[in-house]
């Protein structure tokens, strides 16, 4: 029979926790509600801007520029690959951190050269975490300075981002550049993803709707391409990255829901089945003092 | 009915416009530019500046900030950080900016940072310039 005490102090606790994952769920849905506009107003040009570089980029002729210097002669496994990853500020959001971590890592297993490898780490979650694997003797080296919330993105913050990152790659430090974000696909369904950022591929030949290959005609620059694409880039990676944000913040703040609701009704659940449990060891505690009232009683009588 | 093409304007934080237009003004890097249907495909990247185009014979201006265009025969692709009309133009916070980023300048600052704030005095000055020009 359980302790009347522990069972009433079981519930007041659950009761306290039940209080806080409540009122994380409801701040998170007014967050995500929040974030789910800001995704709506934002995926237009994220999706839009993908399109028209992969079109401007059929339509590019030969230039000299440094993006699009894929630097063939570095073998692959001394490439130096950047990955920009973007986590969650804080836990408690279901398996949304653990799925982009998990995806990291793979990323990082496939990679020819783990050496090689830079972690660019938005967010705390993943930050604290690349950290310690590298400080215990993981071999991706995390960027320590780059320090930078995921809470409510703004454009300036891509901004700083992408510039820190080009400039990375212009000095050479970096050769190929990612973002690992999760994408929304509808409110139940979320993707790990990974998008190139660096450095630009133009393509010579594109599908004809008849399924022929042909090749694409070049479009006009103006003044030059490299001029445009001097200034088209730096757009196009800070483009990515806010998108990108946008993205990842409205699934945070999705799964933080989501996963705060499930924890609030498993609670009120413990709480039913521990009362139920209450009750019965309290009459049974009654009825006990009775008989042995009534025994007492009886054997006075005799 | 003058001949059209299909236009959109898309900026981070909205879809601007959509629809068919006869005429586009865009300031590009080295001056205004006027596209007219038909155009031969093209890119360019527009600065922070001034945006004009014409649906039935009826000019719409626009401040535009950093941004490119895609242009194609018989549609054009505007992607910008930020698009508004002149009289969605805060011009309290466009002049506040303005007094922030001319203060800024005062000050000794690394070369980056001069070129930020050259780029944040730019586009208060352009909000300002636009919303006095079209919208009294």
């Amino acid at each position: 029979m359980p302790n009347i005490r522990e069972i009433r102090e079981r519930i007041a606790s659950i009761q306290q926790i039940l209080k806080i994952t409540n009122a994380m769920y409801l701040i998170s849905s007014s967050k995500l509600k929040k974030a789910r506009t800001a995704l709506d107003s934002t995926e237009p040009y994220f999706y839009k801007l993908q399109e028209t570089i992969e079109n401007v980029l059929e339509h590019t002729p030969h230039t000299r520029q440094l993006f699009f210097d894929r630097r063939s002669d570095i073998p692959d496994e001394k490439r130096k690959k950047g990955y920009i990853v973007i986590t969650a500020d804080k836990g408690l959001c279901g398996s949304y951190n653990h799925n982009i971590l998990k995806y990291t890592e793979q990323t990082l297993a496939e990679a020819p050269d783990i050496d090689n490898c830079y972690l660019f780490v938005i967010g705390q979650v993943g930050r604290m975490y690349f950290q310690r694997r590298m400080n215990s003797g993981g071999n991706a080296a995390v960027d320590g300075e780059f320090l930078y919330t995921t809470q409510n993105p703004t454009l300036y913050r891509a901004k700083e981002i992408a510039e820190r990152v080009i400039a990375k790659f212009e000095q050479h430090e970096l050769d190929e550049v990612y973002v690992l974000y999760t994408d929304m696909i509808n409110s139940n369904l979320q993707e790990t993803r990974t998008v190139r950022l660096l450095p630009f591929e133009r393509r010579h030949f594109g599908k004809a709707p008849d399924g022929t290959m042909k090749k694409l005609p070049k479009a006009a620059f103006l003044p030059s391409p490299e001029k445009v694409m001097e200034y088209l880039i730096p757009n196009y990676a800070k483009g990515i990255i806010y998108g990108a944000m946008v993205e990842a913040f409205c699934c945070e703040q999705q799964s933080r829901m989501t996963a705060m609701d499930a924890a609030t009704n498993s609670a009120k659940e413990m709480i039913h089945d521990l009362s139920l449990m209450y009750n019965r060891a309290r009459q049974a505690a009654i009825t006990q003092e009775i008989t042995e009232v009534c025994g007492g009683a009886a054997s006075l009588n005799k | 009915m003058a001949k059209t093409f299909y236009l959109e304007i898309i900026a981070t934080d909205r879809v601007f416009f959509k629809g068919d237009v006869e005429h586009l003004v865009i300031t590009a890097i080295d001056g205004l530019l006027g596209i007219l249907p038909g155009h031969e495909p093209l890119v360019t990247s527009l600065p922070t500046g001034e945006l004009k185009y014409m649906i039935d014979g009826e000019w719409h201006y626009a401040a535009i900030s950093e941004g490119f265009i895609q242009i194609m025969p018989d549609r054009a692709v505007i992607l910008a950080d930020s698009c508004e009309l002149p009289e969605e133009i805060d011009i309290k916070r466009a002049e506040e900016a303005r007094e922030r980023a001319e203060e800024q300048m005062r000050q000794k600052q690394s070369i980056r940072e001069y070129y930020e704030t050259q780029a944040a005095l730019n586009r208060a000055m352009n909000r300002l310039k636009i919303s006095q020009k079209h919208f009294k």
